[in-house]
């Protein structure tokens, strides 16, 4: 057990480490991006599903929009809970605990139709 | 406002959002929806969108600190979560049918409660409840943490009223962009009756999974301005690294209660613009 809690803690401390990382430097980038070109037009409102989203921040990535790096740094902190519910189910798996993969895959579907209910307007 | 003023501004209230936030275990978010509406006149939904953002940010900015030490129940925070986020999906999907006035009002009563919640002498309960309630002992509740170097065992009850509370939190949670850790907190010490300092941690780790149920909804409906979430989630995370050193040094009793007052006034204006005048 004393080997199951350990194995969830360093993956809890990694994911939370390389989020925040990730996070911080991809808003930075944008932020400063935004800054440097003295761009007086502020970047739109991201919106649709998370693909057409990540669709458009690679699509803007490419020609150094500062809204590209803005809304992939928002979308690694939006899925940072995500990874540590995965996280939790997995080792909720590993452990043969039925009960609790079941109710973090519940919390999982309401988590994931708050993005689909909000994609079509809800 | 120009952007670049919009920006500075927007990063020191996220600055200061982090820094009272880890000093006062109050959520930013009290901090940053009064300054995106009052100050820079944004429409509510968005700010209460940024503002879910930087829930996010501060909870997992202070989630390390709770990592490891198995404080965090992760079962409770599991079940319960099933109810903060079912209340997330309806407090977002409600969210742009509730007329602005209203949402100031609810913003106003809450930031009220939290004010005089933070004169009110936290609970120092170590072990919680005699005994686990059946049904939370078909659940496995029961859990331990180590304290001083030994382990403290503790039992719990009041399984279905924190469900239906954590419903409600929820619902706030998304409505007002707040990340209601002092209703979560509550419902656990009060209701299920775990030690305090297991409810704070298990608190921390429900509150970034509630705002995400629903800042998932803002950002794929189109209320999230990066820009300005950029800026406060930078913010917020330079604040609460900030805020840590600092209660190294300072008084956090102290100064939750002069946040306190600070929030009551920011509570009045809050209601008097819910009230129109």
């Amino acid at each position: 057990m004393n080997a199951l809690i350990e194995h969830r803690r360093r993956i809890t401390a990694g994911i939370l480490r390389v989020s925040i990382a990730l996070c911080l430097g991809l808003l930075l980038i944008g932020v400063g991006i935004f800054l440097l070109r003295g761009d007086e037009r502020t970047p739109a409102n991201p919106s649709g599903s998370l693909f057409d989203i990540l669709g458009a921040v690679l699509h803007r990535g490419e020609a150094l929009h500062a809204g590209a790096f803005l809304v992939a740094g928002l979308l690694v902190l939006l899925l940072t809970p995500v990874a540590r519910l995965v996280a939790g189910i997995y080792v909720s798996a590993r452990a043969r605990d039925g009960l609790y993969v079941l109710i973090g895959l519940v919390v999982l579907a309401l988590v994931v139709a708050g993005l689909l209910i909000g994609q079509a307007g809800g | 406002m120009s952007p670049l003023l919009t920006v500075l501004v927007v990063l020191s209230g996220g600055v200061a959002a982090g820094v009272i936030g880890s000093l006062t275990g109050l959520g930013g978010g009290l901090v940053i929806v009064p300054l995106l509406t009052l100050v820079l006149h944004m429409p509510v939904p968005e700010a209460v969108g940024v503002s879910l953002f930087g829930v996010i940010a501060t909870s997992t900015g202070a989630a390390p600190r709770f990592v490891g030490t198995g404080l965090a129940n992760v079962r409770v925070g599991l079940f319960l979560q099933m109810a903060a986020s079912s209340g997330a999906l309806l407090g977002a999907l409600v969210s742009h049918r509730v007329p602005a006035h209203f949402l100031f009002l609810i913003f106003g009563a809450v930031m009220l409660y939290s004010a005089v919640m933070s004169f009110i002498p936290t609970a120092s309960d170590v072990t919680g409840a005699a005994v686990s309630s059946p049904f939370a002992g078909r659940l496995r509740l029961a859990s331990r943490y180590q304290q001083d170097g030994r382990w403290v065992e503790y039992r719990v009850t009041g399984v279905v009223p924190a469900f239906g509370v954590m419903i409600g939190a929820g619902f706030l949670s998304a409505l007002l962009g707040i990340g209601s850790g002092v209703f979560k907190v509550l419902a656990m010490d009060k209701l299920m009756r775990l030690p305090f300092k297991v409810s704070t941690a298990t608190s921390n780790f429900m509150i970034g999974m509630t705002a995400a149920t629903s800042a998932g909804y803002y950002l794929s409906h189109g209320d999230i301005p990066p820009l300005t979430a950029g800026a406060v989630i930078l913010g917020v995370i330079v604040g609460a690294y900030v805020g840590g050193h600092l209660m190294k040094k300072l008084s956090s009793r102290l100064l939750r209660r002069v946040f306190a007052v600070v929030l009551s006034l920011v509570a009045l204006q809050m209601l008097l613009k819910g009230f129109g005048l």
